[in-house]
Formats: structure tokens, sequence, C-alpha cells
């Protein structure tokens, strides 16, 4: 049995769950967009939100303003085991392009919103208010925006004769389009089970997505040292 | 002791099980909102029209019947019958969706959207019910296509097509249950 030095790819497999590690400080502790602060509030409970959380929003965007980048390698990291497919890099492409669309109203786009809304606090409530709807629409309602990756990342493992990802994996994909897709219903509810914090929009959505990562991160270490032994 | 073995393959059972799962998630919050607004909902119901409903249950569970027979007759090596029972499910898959479709449109028409809390349910769980259609015509397809390689043709992959397509005929009918028929 020979063996491939792919080192750099089995260093790659611990910075992705690092990443989004960093990541879940950053959202959840940080600026408090995860769990998401309530859509149906009036303007003067929003200028609250700021001032309650001006420093750790200030501190936790500028943060993820120099870690986004970090996100570009974990998808890299996805992108080079699709590439190993015998499916051909199309599809390899299509994934990365796809998280890069998402990546834009999904992360930098709310971080403009609230760290401008917290960089002039004494600014027109309805001002402050309209950068809280826009940043909270932006990031939650977003969701659907991955879908493109999903399903080329699902496709591309139905197809896969190298084995590379099991083909349960292409299905969780799908689940994650599926509960997605309905975030796009966040822009006409302001409460309720639809809404940007609504028990199917948000929260059923947050529950997959957290076992796809899960079974990806896991996933991701399984190929590297599969492809070390071949 | 005798070995059973697991009809299609261990992958599709994960998807048809944590499938169901997600579903069941949608089934229990809608019926808490039920529950909490339950005489708005019973008047909304009125508007669906239940003939439409019961036609689409029985076109699925129809095709479903159509697609089991198909896993038989490929079973007993009889393709060509097989690739008709599967092509005439597919059929029925195509007919449930122009009948949703009809329906979408003349409650839309009606004034019944999403801006009540019933019918914003109904769009959202049938709509992803007819994704979930859709996924299995595209799966149908590729069932044919294999019958069609005589290179490929395996009886495990029309049980893979089978077992998704039971699935979306189960879920349709918790469905019909819980929006058309429970008052």
């Amino acid at each position: 049995m020979t063996t491939t030095n792919n080192r750099d790819v089995q260093w790659m497999t611990w910075f992705f769950p690092a990443w989004y590690a960093v990541f879940g400080v950053i959202i959840c502790l940080l600026t408090r967009v995860t769990p998401p602060p309530r859509p149906d509030v009036t303007a003067v409970d929003k200028v609250a939100f700021f001032a309650q959380h001006h420093t750790t929003i200030q501190i936790g965007f500028v943060l993820l303003l120099i870690l986004l980048g970090g996100a570009a390698l974990t998808n890299g990291l996805v992108c080079y085991q699709i590439k190993r497919m015998s499916v051909g890099s199309v599809f390899a492409y299509g994934y990365i392009g796809g998280m890069s669309v998402g990546a834009l109203p999904g992360f930098l786009l709310v971080t403009v919103c609230f760290l401008t809304a917290a960089y002039r606090p004494d600014r027109n409530p309805e001002l402050i208010s309209l950068l809280y709807d826009l940043g909270m629409l932006s990031y939650n309602g977003s969701l659907g925006c991955f879908t493109a990756a999903y399903l080329v990342l699902a496709i591309a493992i139905l197809y896969d004769r190298n084995e590379v990802f099991p083909k349960w994996f292409a299905y969780v994909s799908i689940w994650q389009i599926i509960t997605e897709v309905i975030a796009t219903q966040m822009f006409v509810f302001p409460s309720g089970p639809f809404a940007w914090n609504g028990s199917i929009a948000f929260w059923l959505a947050v529950v997959v997505f957290s076992i796809w990562l899960g079974a990806l991160i896991m996933l991701l270490r399984a190929a590297a040292a599969k492809e070390a032994a071949q | 002791m005798t070995q059973t073995k697991l009809p299609g393959d261990r992958d599709m059972w994960i998807m048809v099980l944590g499938d169901m799962t997600v579903f069941a998630g949608y089934f229990v919050v809608y019926m808490l909102y039920r529950s909490w607004n339950h005489q708005e909902f019973l008047v909304a119901q009125q508007h669906l029209n239940i003939t439409i409903g019961v036609v689409n249950t029985v076109v699925l569970v129809t095709s479903s019947w159509l697609v089991a027979r198909s896993v038989q007759a490929t079973r007993a090596g009889d393709i060509e019958q097989a690739l008709a029972l599967v092509l005439s499910g597919g059929v029925g898959g195509v007919l449930f969706m122009v009948l949703k479709g009809y329906e979408w449109a003349s409650k839309i028409t009606a004034g019944h959207t999403n801006s009540d809390m019933f019918y914003s349910f109904y769009y959202v769980i049938t709509g992803v019910h007819l994704v979930h259609v859709l996924i299995g015509l595209i799966v149908l397809g590729v069932v044919v296509r294999e019958l069609r390689n005589p290179a490929r043709r395996r009886a495990q992959m029309v049980e893979i097509g089978a077992t998704y397509w039971h699935m979306v005929d189960l879920l349709w009918v918790i469905i019909f249950a819980l929006f058309y028929v429970m008052r």
C-alpha cells in the first residue's frame, strides 16, 4: 500500500471546525445575531438593542471582517474533495461560486449594517431601525442563496464513483435546500413561525444546518484519512 | 435464522427517516399554532376544496401502487412491464402537481393568500411537499434510465426509487389529514 502525503489537507480538516467554532462565538456571543433579536419590536427597542450590545457588536463584527476569508478556505477544502470525485471540476467551481454568492448578503451586508448602526448611536431611531431590519433580513433571509451550492454538492456526491463522500450526505444536503428555501418567507412575516426568528423558517433550518455541518466535519476528516492511505 | 434484506439501500433509508423527522417538526409547529388559533384555522379551512384533496390522494396512492408493482416486475425480470409501471407512476406524479397548481391558483385568486395564518402554513407545507414530488419525478427518471440500460439494470435501484416515492405518498396522506380533514 502506497501512502499519499496530504498533510496540508489534513491540517485543513482541523482548521475547518476551528473556524466554524470562532464564527459561532462571534455570531452567538458577541454580535448577538444568533439567536436572532425579535423582528416584532419598536424602533425604541431596536435602539436599546444596539445600546446594550454596542461594544460586543463592534468587537465581533470587526473580528469577522478580518476572519471572513477563512470561510473561503473551508469552502476550498470541500472544493478539493469534490475535485477528487469522478464528476469533474465544474461541480467544485459551482460549489465555490454558490457559497460566495451566499456570503455577501449572509455575512458582509449584516456586518456593515450593524457596524454602521453602532457607529453613531445617536442617529435618528428610524434609521437605526432600518439598519436593524436590513441587517437581520439580509443575514437570515439570504439562507436561500446557499441552495445552489448544496444542490451542486448533492448532485456531485450522487454521481461520484470514487466514493469520496457517502451518498446519505447528498440527501442531508437536500434537506438543507428544503429548509433554507423557506427562509424566503422571512421577508413577508414580521412575527410567527415564518419570521426571521420563527420556529419553521429559522430554527428548523438551524437544526438541519448543524447536522449538515457536523457531518461534513467528520466526512472531510474521513476523506482526508482515506486519501492518505491510498 | 432467515436473513432479511433491507429493500433499496441504507442511504435512502437515512434520507426517508430524516426527511420525515423534518416534516414531523413542521407538523408539530402547525398543530401548536392550530391549537392556539383553533377557530380562525377552522374558518380558513372551510375554503379548501376537499374534492381536489381526495382526488390528489387517490392519484398519489395509485401512483405508489404502480411503482410498487414495478419493483415486483423488476424482481421477476419483466423489464418491459417494470418500465411501463414506473412511467405510469410518474404520470400520476405530474397529474398531482397539475392539480395542486390549479388548487393554488384558484385559492390565490379567491384571496386566500399567505396573509392568513392557516394559508401561510398551507402554502409552505404543500409547497415543500411539491418540491419532494418534483425530486421524486427526477428519481423515477433515473430509475427509467437505469432500467433501459441492460448493463446498469438492478432491482436495488428500482427499490431505492420506490422507497422515496412511497415517502412522498405517505407525507401527502398526513398533510391531507391535517389540513383538509381534521376539524
